[in-house]
């Protein structure tokens, strides 16, 4: 099976395009360290209250890094005792933050507007993401995965100082 | 090996290329198509509404939007009519219509394919009768993850409809290997080809679907369990989810590779690279499922990446088809006067509906194409998952491509059914084009909306977090869903026209079938299909293998079941 001139250039041509695409996901993982989520630990979501997901809220890590559990419910997050409404996460401009987030009841999305954090909430998962907040500003929490009647009322908001 | 037997008293139609169908033909492929046209009208109307919910503009001015009230209802019917029956039911009648006129035999135990339509069938009234007796209760889209489980008649439905395509599964591989006894040294046709290719990867693929439901949701739904792992059910889901559109692409590439060259007046590049363009597909369709679940946290992010790269091989034969229909369609443009480099473009048959339409088809698979790569690449994805981009690329790809070139189908098929001629030509080539556009405006807004944050599936319109920026999209997507109503009312206009009105005898001319393959240059085992599945199932192990071994670690607990809309645990 001989192959014509013009369509090996085109093969050629789609192998580049290929490349450059693999390329483009090794060079984001090496060098802008964007990682996709990997497994935590499973965690039953009936019994949440004996687990760090009991306090939800921020937690002070060294320097300007944070950690801040959330727990996602039908239908809102739960950020913390007086998070007011929306339920609001306040972090200094700079920070390193990584989010611990699990599902109460059924399936639910959380991403952040304006980043990379893009989660699948699945209940009896830990999902975990890192994201750097470094200009000041609002940036929405968004269930993006359907969860019933109210979704798209559900939200939480970040706000960078 | 006792002879084959061929059934002498089953009618055959005078000639394989004849326009004139016989009665058995007309029945059972007519009853697939019409299925599929009635299935695909359910969920076709549903669309427009949805957009008119999520824009806000649109909202204000119009509060109560009639047809349906509960958004995510519209969302479930949509999809499921859409995208499952729809799809099914034509790409069956389909099938056993090319296959029987390609290998010019009846098909092997055709009293089978009434049992495999009657399961469908069944199976589409079951869910059309959920989906509107308990509108909230079956609202789990069609995607349907748990822990939200619908009633057992939903995922009845379903289990009838697969049911039924194994049988017709069945049914196209016993035709198949009969032909091919008889002809040992012969290439079958490559429409055939790419029958058995594509029905082999379904067949792999609801292997998923069928344990996710009979072992999960099922019982979970009739009480037998309280619950299942929702990761568990996800994995098992894309394990069908991803070959699944790969079951609606393959038939429409089956017109592309083999029917357009004829409809367009040209000649198809290559046969041999066609054929290993399919092979291709029967390779890697199946292990690239994890490319839709790259945000889950019960997947390692090895296996991520190995989907991924994956993903990037199985877009090759796409690419290959670029090419060669590509080059089959300038052959044809030439053959119409084209004398520059790109002006065969445009010298194409575009006042015929049957070649417009596939021609609006590649137009918009080449953006569906390209964001789907996009989706691919596993770190871009964060940026898109799970917000109106997504949607935005299957209505390029599912939405336009394959949903136009099954309508082209509809446009010879349907009035050779009916034995009258096409009730408006020009009504015909207004529907593709108006789709089209339609979609062009509805994607790009969508898409956009996506990037500004919009999520998929969400009543944006009254949402708290809108901004400005995804209102604007938003509103413009439903300007799309207004053009595209005006295409399907148009679709439907000239489908009942044909089928009710249209006093024209079916015109003269050629079903576009090849019923002896010109190849000689392909390898015959090619078509030595023990050791290709050998292959499949070893870039599955690897695929799938760590996936499973993952998700089945389970600790003992199962994640309790709850129902849709009210969100409370089922008892």
């Amino acid at each position: 099976m001989e192959l014509n001139k013009l369509e090996r250039y085109w093969l050629i041509a789609v192998g580049v395009v290929l490349g450059a695409f693999t390329a483009a996901t090794i060079v984001a993982l090496l060098f802008f360290n964007i990682r996709l989520p990997s497994p935590v630990e499973r965690i039953d979501p009936q019994r949440l209250e004996e687990t760090e997901f009991a306090r939800p809220g921020i937690r002070r890590l060294t320097g300007s890094r944070y950690e801040a559990y959330i727990v996602a419910k039908s239908w809102a997050f739960e950020v913390g005792p007086d998070a007011g409404t929306p339920p609001t996460l306040r972090f200094p401009a700079g920070s390193e933050v990584t989010f611990y987030v699990t599902s109460k009841d059924v399936m639910h999305g959380f991403q952040i507007e304006g980043h990379t954090a893009n989660l699948e909430l699945v209940p009896g998962q830990i999902a975990r993401t890192t994201a750097r907040f470094n200009r000041p500003g609002r940036y929405n929490i968004i269930c993006n995965h359907y969860c019933g009647a109210g979704h798209h009322l559900m939200y939480a908001t970040i706000l960078v100082e | 090996m006792a002879a084959v037997s061929l059934p002498t008293t089953v009618e055959m139609p005078a000639s394989p290329r004849t326009l004139q169908l016989v009665k058995r033909e007309r029945l059972l492929v007519g009853a697939h198509l019409l299925t599929a046209l009635f299935a695909l009208m359910v969920g076709v109307f549903m669309g427009p509404f949805q957009a008119f919910h999520r824009s806000p503009a649109f909202i204000q001015y119009f509060p109560t939007i009639p047809v349906f009230t509960y958004y995510y209802q519209a969302v479930t019917a949509h999809g499921v009519m859409n995208a499952l029956f729809f799809t099914t039911f034509f790409i069956i009648g389909f099938t056993y219509f090319v296959t029987e006129r390609s290998l010019q035999r009846p098909l092997r135990f055709l009293p089978a394919a009434w049992v495999g339509f009657a399961s469908m069938f069944i199976g589409l009234t079951m869910m059309l009768i959920v989906l509107l007796t308990e509108p909230q209760r079956s609202a789990v889209l069609f995607t349907f993850y748990p822990p939200y489980i619908a009633p057992a008649t939903f995922y009845l439905g379903l289990v009838l409809l697969v049911v039924g395509s194994w049988i017709a599964s069945a049914i196209l591989f016993f035709t198949y290997r009969d032909w091919k006894r008889e002809h040992p040294n012969e290439r079958v046709p490559l429409a055939v080809f790419i029958l058995v290719i594509n029905f082999i990867v379904w067949d792999i693929a609801t292997i998923g679907v069928a344990v996710e439901i009979l072992f999960m949701l099922l019982p979970a739904s009739l009480g037998l369990i309280q619950g299942v792992d929702p990761q568990l059910a996800r994995t098992l889901f894309w394990f069908f989810g991803h070959p699944l559109v790969y079951f609606w692409l393959l038939p429409a590439y089956v017109s592309w590779y083999t029917m357009l060259p004829k409809q367009a007046g040209g000649r198809l590049f290559s046969e041999p690279l066609a054929r290993v363009a399919f092979l291709l597909f029967l390779f890697f369709s199946v292990p690239v499922g994890v490319h839709h679940q790259f945000s889950d946290p019960g997947i390692s992010a090895s296996s991520k990446g190995i989907h991924t790269f994956l993903t990037f091989m199985v877009s090759l034969p796409s690419f290959m088809t670029a090419f060669n229909v590509g080059a089959a369609l300038e052959n044809a443009g030439r053959n119409n006067g084209a004398k520059g480099l790109f002006d065969w473009i445009w010298k194409q048959r575009w006042s015929d509906p049957v070649v417009a339409a596939q021609l609006f088809a590649m137009l918009s698979f080449i953006a569906g194409g390209f964001s789907g790569l996009i989706n691919a690449s596993s770190q871009l994805n964060a940026t898109i998952h799970n917000t109106s981009w997504v949607p935005a690329h299957f209505h390029m790809t599912l939405g336009s491509a394959v949903t136009l070139t099954y309508i082209s189908v509809v446009y010879w098929l349907l009035p050779a059914i009916r034995g009258r001629a096409l009730f408006s030509k020009k009504l015909a080539v207004a529907q593709s084009a108006t789709w089209f556009v339609g979609m062009v405006v509805f994607s790009a807004s969508m898409g956009s909306a996506g990037l500004a944050g919009a999520p998929r599936r969400a009543i944006t319109a009254t949402a708290p977090y809108l901004t400005q920026e995804m209102a604007f999209w938003l509103n413009l997507t439903a300007v799309g869903g207004v053009i595209l109503l005006v295409s399907s009312i148009l679709l439907y206009v000239n489908i009942f026209g044909t089928l009710f009105l249209s006093r024209k005898p079916a015109p003269e001319g050629e079903v576009p079938i090849t019923t002896r393959s010109g190849d000689t240059r392909s390898p015959l085992w090619f078509e030595r299909w023990g050791f290709w599945l050998g292959i499949v199932a070893l870039l599955i192990l690897v695929g799938y293998g760590p996936v499973f071994a993952e998700a089945l670690d389970v600790n003992g607990w199962i994640i309790q079941r709850y129902v849709p809309y009210i969100n409370t645990p089922m008892r």
